[in-house]
């Protein structure tokens, strides 16, 4: 229902906009929909604003949710 | 995807196939999670008892067809420009698209953010700029952002016609249709990441249904679905993220507000569901000056859905799109006659481009 | 012979323009029927008020393109049009070229067990144009406007080679779509083996594109002996628009007409005939 793409802002531009790259392109993001916008924040962009920051795949919550399916995958193997 | 990702893939289907104990079937709410499930051939990895039905979760298919309509009436307008997404681009209209619309000399201009309709207001001063605002909790929150910087700056020739529609309030009349009989929800990513996860409680709580919301890579949806099977095998439901990247339990409070400030709920048309009350969104009334439908004295008129065409009963999961007798025939996405078909996200479109003969 | 008309906004974009386009493009047809490209024709329709130095500038391009292959540009046309009856400039090139006796590149020569080769990246055009046109600031993206003719020259000695195309309009999944129904076998391709450059990759995450649906104008599909395949590889290989060749797949007697993709996640799915014109999506 809605694509968002992880951006890193690059540059802070004004009150409500920065410069976000993903990948190898840079874009004008909105940054009203998010609290102290910085330079290096990892954001998730959704029709040009960001709507929420983004832990990274390695963050203990991530972990810990592939760490009970492994759980579950494991007993599945050795039966 | 990188080869943790796919071990990933690979760990939760066989976890998956462990849980399912009898057969389970959930449905994902959004279509951005029913394109990557048949653009990644995620089906054949599942096991034979788990089904998934695809839900109302594409804004462009449903809106309503004389919302559609609408629209591209405006279109016709002298000194009116519509400013839009390209999702909605060549939406079949009663009569015409907006596509073919541009075609007979419509000013019809794609943008990839509210913000880029505003400036184009900015830009075309002696025009009347009208923003086709679709979208879920999500997209809503960027048209009330422009909507009040339109206020603030007095862009009056900035008008907004506003589709946006609200989520929990369909999946409680789907939670509700026995004639679905779901085992849970895969709920939506990102309007989760804006709503958080308590508007989702009842459905978990009072309907007894499992209830996850999951990331759109193959590997987070596959981790939804594991935790979907886990609270059906325990017999405990409540509503868990398997997303915690980007979605806050408390969601998005900054987004939320300027949802609340901007607008408030009001009941909203959708294409085979009908009136929902509290679906929708309108206007508060300092802003209600920016209602195209306002502001143009705009009257919808019943415009009945295409003849045959079933889009309202796949948004609702009752049958699946090949169940459609238009399906494939004439309904392509060359030639659509529903928006399930033409929107890339619909599950028309997702079953003829990639499942058609499903590779099991 | 071979005739085409070029229209492209804007006119012009990193790696090219609309003239070394239409030259290239009409090279390319040639060379996909194993023709070596001799003569071209020129038809101009131009705007009134059209710049003339930069038309100059792309009849210039157009021109170094067919001086390095040994091609003259035999005749030509110009029209100009009243302001506002032409957006800016059409090109249409007519292309005549020579064609070995005997050598067939038809896609009715495809049997069961071909392989399936790539000469290069695919999107790169498609994603240039489109970052243009949405004002996405995109570092090293290029278009792969190239001809393609002494690519094609290299390895039409090869006995196995059975068809040759150009992914242009429609991308890979269009050229795949159409040998699986033109041949009434099946295709069955590898996703992890087909090369999307991080440029286009990124372009395509913003805008909801399908990378294999964006246009190529420098990249071929060939259709080879399955004996052959290392061989071929190692001839493009050794060629400026051939190093990234590989095999992404096969022909196959299963499913006839139908393409089917073994994707990323180890899935399987079928890939489609785009449809229509490619709009940027936030769904």
């Amino acid at each position: 229902m809605c694509l968002a793409i992880p951006h890193t802002l690059i540059a802070i531009t004004g009150p409500k906009t920065a410069i976000g790259r993903a990948g190898t392109v840079e874009v004008e993001v909105r940054t009203d929909l998010i609290d102290t916008p910085a330079m290096g924040d990892h954001v998730l962009v959704h029709a040009g604003f960001a709507i929420e920051r983004l832990l990274p795949d390695e963050a203990a919550e991530v972990e810990a949710l592939w760490e009970s399916i492994r759980a579950h995958s494991v007993t599945a193997s050795h039966e | 995807m990188n080869d943790s990702a796919y071990n990933r893939v690979l760990t939760a289907s066989r976890a998956l196939k462990e849980l399912a104990d009898r057969p389970l079937k959930f449905m994902e709410v959004c279509g951005t999670h029913t394109v990557s499930i048949y653009r990644s051939g995620l089906r054949t990895l599942f096991p034979s008892n788990v089904s998934l039905v695809s839900g109302p979760g594409c804004p462009v298919c449903v809106t309503a067809q004389d919302e559609i309509d609408t629209v591209v009436r405006l279109a016709g307008m002298e000194k009116v420009a519509i400013a839009t997404y390209g999702d909605m681009i060549r939406v079949p209209g009663s009569s015409l698209s907006l596509a073919q619309a541009r075609a007979l000399g419509a000013s019809i201009h794609v943008v990839l953010s509210a913000a880029g309709a505003l400036d184009l207001a900015r830009r075309l001063p002696d025009m009347t700029v009208i923003f086709a605002g679709v979208g879920f909790e999500t997209t809503a929150p960027a048209t009330a952002a422009v909507v009040l910087e339109a206020n603030r700056y007095g862009q009056d020739n900035f008008l907004v016609l506003n589709f946006h529609k609200t989520v929990p309030v369909v999946l409680e009349t789907l939670a509700m249709d026995p004639a679905l009989a779901l085992d849970g929800f895969l709920l939506p990513g990102h309007v989760s990441t804006i709503l958080g996860l308590s508007p989702y409680a009842p459905l978990a709580a009072e309907y007894g249904l499992a209830c996850v919301v999951a990331g759109f890579e193959p590997e987070q949806i596959m981790a939804g679905l594991v935790l979907l099977a886990l609270q059906n095998r325990e017999g405990h439901f409540s509503v868990q993220s398997a997303y915690p990247q980007a979605v806050r339990p408390e969601g998005n409070k900054r987004a939320k507000a300027l949802l609340e400030a901007v607008f408030e709920p009001a009941d909203a048309k959708w294409r085979g569901l009908g009136l929902l009350p509290g679906s929708g969104l309108k206007f508060r009334p300092p802003y209600s000056h920016f209602d195209a439908r306002i502001r143009l004295g705009l009257v919808d008129f019943p415009a009945p859905e295409p003849a045959g065409c079933r889009c309202g009963d796949v948004l609702t999961g009752r049958i699946h799109p090949s169940e459609c007798p238009l399906f494939g025939c004439p309904c392509t996405p060359e030639e659509p006659v529903g928006p399930c078909m033409v929107s890339s996200e619909g599950s028309c479109a997702a079953v003829y481009r990639y499942g058609r003969s499903e590779f099991r | 012979m071979t005739i085409d008309g070029y229209t492209v906004h804007p006119l012009s974009f990193p790696g090219g323009n609309i003239g070394k386009l239409a030259v290239c493009g009409t090279v390319n047809d040639l060379a996909c029927r194993g023709a070596k490209p001799l003569y071209i024709a020129l038809g101009v329709l131009a705007e009134e008020g059209f710049d003339e130095r930069e038309f100059l500038g792309y009849l210039t391009d157009a021109s170094t393109v067919c001086h390095r292959l040994g091609i003259r540009i035999v005749t030509g046309d110009t029209k100009v049009l009243p302001r506002g009856e032409l957006d800016r400039l059409v090109l249409t090139t007519c292309g005549l070229g020579k064609t070995l006796p005997g050598r067939d590149l038809g896609i009715s020569n495809l049997r069961p067990g071909d392989d399936l080769v790539l000469t290069g990246p695919v999107g790169l055009h498609g994603a240039t144009i489109a970052a243009l046109r949405y004002g996405l600031k995109s570092e090293g993206l290029a278009s792969d406007c190239a001809p393609l003719w002494e690519l094609v020259k290299k390895i039409l000695p090869f006995p196995g080679l059975r068809a040759i195309r150009d992914c242009t309009r429609g991308g890979l999944a269009t050229v795949l779509c159409e040998w699986a129904e033109g041949s009434r076998l099946g295709i069955e391709v590898d996703e992890s083996s087909i090369l999307v450059p991080d440029t286009v990759s990124s372009v395509c995450d913003l805008l909801g594109f399908d990378p294999f649906s964006l246009a190529c104008e420098g990249c071929l599909i060939i259709g080879v002996a399955p004996g052959e395949t290392e061989a071929l590889l190692e001839n493009l290989a050794s060629s400026e628009e051939g190093r990234f060749a590989s095999r992404i797949g096969s022909i196959i007697p299963a499913h006839p007409g139908w393409v089917s993709l073994l994707t990323r996640s180890g899935g399987r799915r079928v890939l489609d005939m785009p449809a229509g014109e490619i709009l940027p999506r936030i769904c």
